[in-house]
């Protein structure tokens, strides 16, 4: 009995330091050697046995009770343990002083041999009735703690704590004097004696517990939603009630991931809480039963775990705000050139070619009144050929700049004059009865233009198609052309161009060229 | 002739409104929006309202809002939109409902005073002007089993004549041919063409420019 609780208590003392659990089995080890002094011939050692003749009954509760912490957690524990060190301890005393014991008791005042036996009877029953609340408060105290999803360890532990049982039937066994005392003590110690094995795996068992710390890695790995991280640290931490706090540094407080403010527990009280750092930069907290301080390595491996999660969380949301941002800004710059070259167009409109108009017509004006001058006239007609051509020119860098009638008639008048001058047959099919958003307009625009200058110019087809289609929300602009195919897709291109229109606006571009199988363009731009 | 001028560039519309009266033509009102155009329009009644299909305030669809509204309102005043640009579809659009009285002309025209002024009248008159410009780019246009291919150069030239407007008498003088000859190519354009022969000049151009844009 001595030994196995010393080995053990050293063996729990150097591998948990911090747990008090190990002195504890190393004084319930020395306990049970200072009771076994009673069966000593000599009166001193005798007497000291005597006085610790029932202490091991208590110990070996306060052991069970206090595993793993070694701490005795909850109020009811503290009483029933100081009820039994007082019974055990105290009444014995007043044993001695009676006389109890016989000759060998160095301590007798008076020899009242029934009063010291009354009391004894009493003692054990009490003891016993001790031990079978020890029982229950163990039972009613593993429910909902932080204990009970280590189920195998537990059981294995608890399983032991039938040695209380023994221990009770054992102390009435004394106190009625049952014949089958002997078998009794005998299942008693051997259970009782075997118990510290059993603390010792449960002690030890973080070893164990790294396979969930490897479990909780590959979880991490698969990238789950932050809702479900303090279920998996649940699980890895075998702590149900583990709960996920984050630190805010903008408000220097810590809240849930729903943003509510969390207080972090404070030490000594009934939760306890590990800071998740990285890069020395405090991320989160996990707030744990403070049973699990005791697991200081599974601790360290599941923070260290999440540190890695959650900053891998926060640079991916770091990376989705960039590329928001960026997804922003590229359609920023679109409209804001968009909207340059659409104000260019207005002023070449408004201005220039306006008063080229009005310079012709003047001219006109002029050589009616010339007379019959014809070298005059020539030469006025030769200027007002000129200002036709400069016209022409204007207004071709006018419409490229930006297709004024799409923002005022829409894409099916426009794409009427585009296809009126495609350089094929084109079949042009616009189902789409009212306007939609002019960025989407204008990109639509591009792209049917665009692929019918590809095709003009790269394709050899003999005619092609054009369809527009509103569905699902989108704009879904078709071209296809029963060329060559393999059109040139790649940066530089006129498409990868469109690509950039069309993806600024959140859509997709698709083109399909086969070589020798024509190319088909396919344009989805949403649109309300 | 009474005509009523929607032009938002004063340099334009003042030289317009000079040429005009040159040729004695009566100007009743010069408009630089569509809403002092609709108000001299219901005032003065004029025989043409010319509209720049570009007004204000916001430079997109105001001018042919405008020019349909009238003809929908004042069947007896007719329209001649200008526009800097060559739109086909915007001109199909114009002339979608009918061609009568209907004219749309690219602003370059005006200085082509002769052709400019016989549009205006035409127009005014109940006809059609298209821009020579619309008509080539539709006769341009590429088509499968082009049916186009089986007219001759000089039926190509009525067709193109036919479809900016022109009446059998305005092809005939255009073309140097007499009256009669202008109407065998006419008739023989329709029969090729597969086109049912209509009755007004505006209406055969409204049939021609369908066929054109299909």
């Amino acid at each position: 009995m001595v030994l196995p609780y010393v080995l053990a208590g050293v063996v729990a003392w150097w591998r948990r330091p911090d747990s008090r659990f190990g002195p504890l089995m190393v004084i319930a080890g020395f306990a049970t050697f200072l009771s076994g002094l009673q069966w000593s011939n000599q009166a001193l050692p005798y007497t000291i046995g005597f006085v610790f003749d029932l202490v091991p009954a208590v110990i070996f509760l306060h052991v069970f009770l206090a595993f793993p912490s070694g701490r005795l957690e909850r109020r009811p524990e503290r009483w029933l343990v100081g009820v039994g060190y007082l019974v055990a301890v105290g009444l014995q005393l007043v044993k001695l002083l009676l006389g109890a014991g016989g000759p060998d008791n160095l301590a007798a005042v008076v020899t009242e041999t029934s009063a010291a036996n009354t009391i004894e009877d009493f003692q054990l029953i009490t003891l016993s009735a001790v031990c079978l609340a020890g029982i229950v408060l163990l039972f009613t105290g593993r429910r909902g703690s932080a204990r009970a999803l280590r189920r195998s360890v537990a059981l294995l532990v608890d399983s032991f704590a039938l040695g209380l049982v023994a221990l009770a039937v054992l102390l009435l066994a004394g106190a009625f004097a049952w014949p089958s005392f002997v078998t009794i003590q005998r299942i008693a110690f051997g259970v009782i004696g075997l118990a510290p094995v059993a603390f010792l795996i449960g002690l030890l068992n973080a070893r164990l517990a790294r396979s969930s710390v490897a479990d909780l890695l590959v979880q991490l790995h698969a990238d789950p939603p932050p809702a479900e991280l303090p279920a998996l640290f649940a699980r890895a931490l075998r702590d149900p009630s583990v709960e996920l706090a984050y630190w805010l540094p903008e408000f220097e407080a810590w809240a849930d991931l729903s943003g509510l403010p969390v207080e972090l527990p404070e030490d000594g009280s009934a939760r306890a809480s590990t800071l998740i750092e990285r890069d020395g930069v405090c991320l989160a907290a996990l707030i744990h039963d403070p049973s699990l301080n005791e697991e200081r390595e599974l601790l360290d491996a599941v923070s260290a775990a999440a540190g890695i999660a959650l900053e891998n969380g926060r640079l991916q949301a770091d990376l989705r705000a960039r590329l928001e941002e960026l997804r922003g800004s590229r359609q920023r710059v679109l409209e804001a050139g968009q909207e340059e070259r659409k104000r260019l167009e207005r002023n070449l409109h408004d201005g220039a070619q306006q008063r080229l108009v009005a310079l012709s017509l003047q001219l006109r004006m002029l050589e009616q009144r010339l007379g019959d001058d014809p070298e005059s006239r020539a030469q006025i007609d030769q200027a007002r050929q000129e200002i036709a051509a400069s016209l022409e020119e204007l207004r071709d860098i006018a419409h490229g700049l930006h297709p004024a009638v799409v923002t005022g008639y829409g894409l099916a008048v426009a794409l009427e004059s585009l296809v009126a001058r495609a350089p094929l047959p084109v079949q042009l099919d616009v189902g789409l009865d009212e306007r939609v958003d002019e960025p989407v307009e204008v990109a639509a625009y591009y792209v049917v233009s665009e692929s019918l200058a590809n095709i003009g110019k790269h394709a050899r087809a003999t005619k092609a198609s054009v369809a527009i289609a509103r569905n699902d929300g989108q704009l879904v602009v078709e071209i296809v052309d029963d060329g060559v195919g393999g059109a040139d897709t790649e940066a530089g291109s006129g498409l990868r161009g469109l690509a950039d229109r069309v993806e600024a606006l959140d859509g997709r571009l698709r083109v399909w060229t086969p070589r020798g199988g024509g190319t088909r363009v396919r344009a989805e731009l949403p649109c309300e | 002739m009474r005509v009523a001028i929607a032009e938002d560039s004063v340099l334009l519309r003042e030289g317009l409104a000079r040429l005009l009266q040159d040729a004695e033509i009566e100007v009743v009102g010069r408009s630089g929006d569509t809403d002092d155009l609709l108000l001299k329009v219901r005032s003065y009644e004029p025989d043409v309202a010319i509209v720049d299909i570009r007004l204000p305030p916001t430079h997109t669809d105001e001018g042919l809002r405008a020019a349909l509204q009238i003809r929908a309102d004042h069947p007896n005043v007719a329209v001649l939109v200008l526009s800097q640009y060559v739109e086909v579809g915007l001109a199909l659009k114009l002339l979608s409902e009918s061609a009568e009285g209907v004219g749309y002309l690219l602003k370059d025209r005006i200085s082509d005073v002769d052709d400019f002024l016989e549009s205006l009248r035409r127009v005014a008159d109940g006809g059609s002007a298209v821009d020579p410009k619309i008509v080539s780019a539709l006769i341009a246009r590429q088509r499968d089993d082009d049916p186009l291919a089986t007219l001759t150069p000089r039926e190509r030239e009525v067709l193109e004549l036919m479809a900016s407007g022109s009446s059998n008498q305005g092809i005939a003088d255009r073309l140097v041919i007499t009256l009669r000859a202008a109407e065998k190519y006419v008739s023989s354009i329709f029969g090729k063409l597969g086109l049912p022969s209509t009755g007004s000049e505006s209406r055969r151009v409204l049939a021609v420019l369908t066929f054109l844009r299909s």
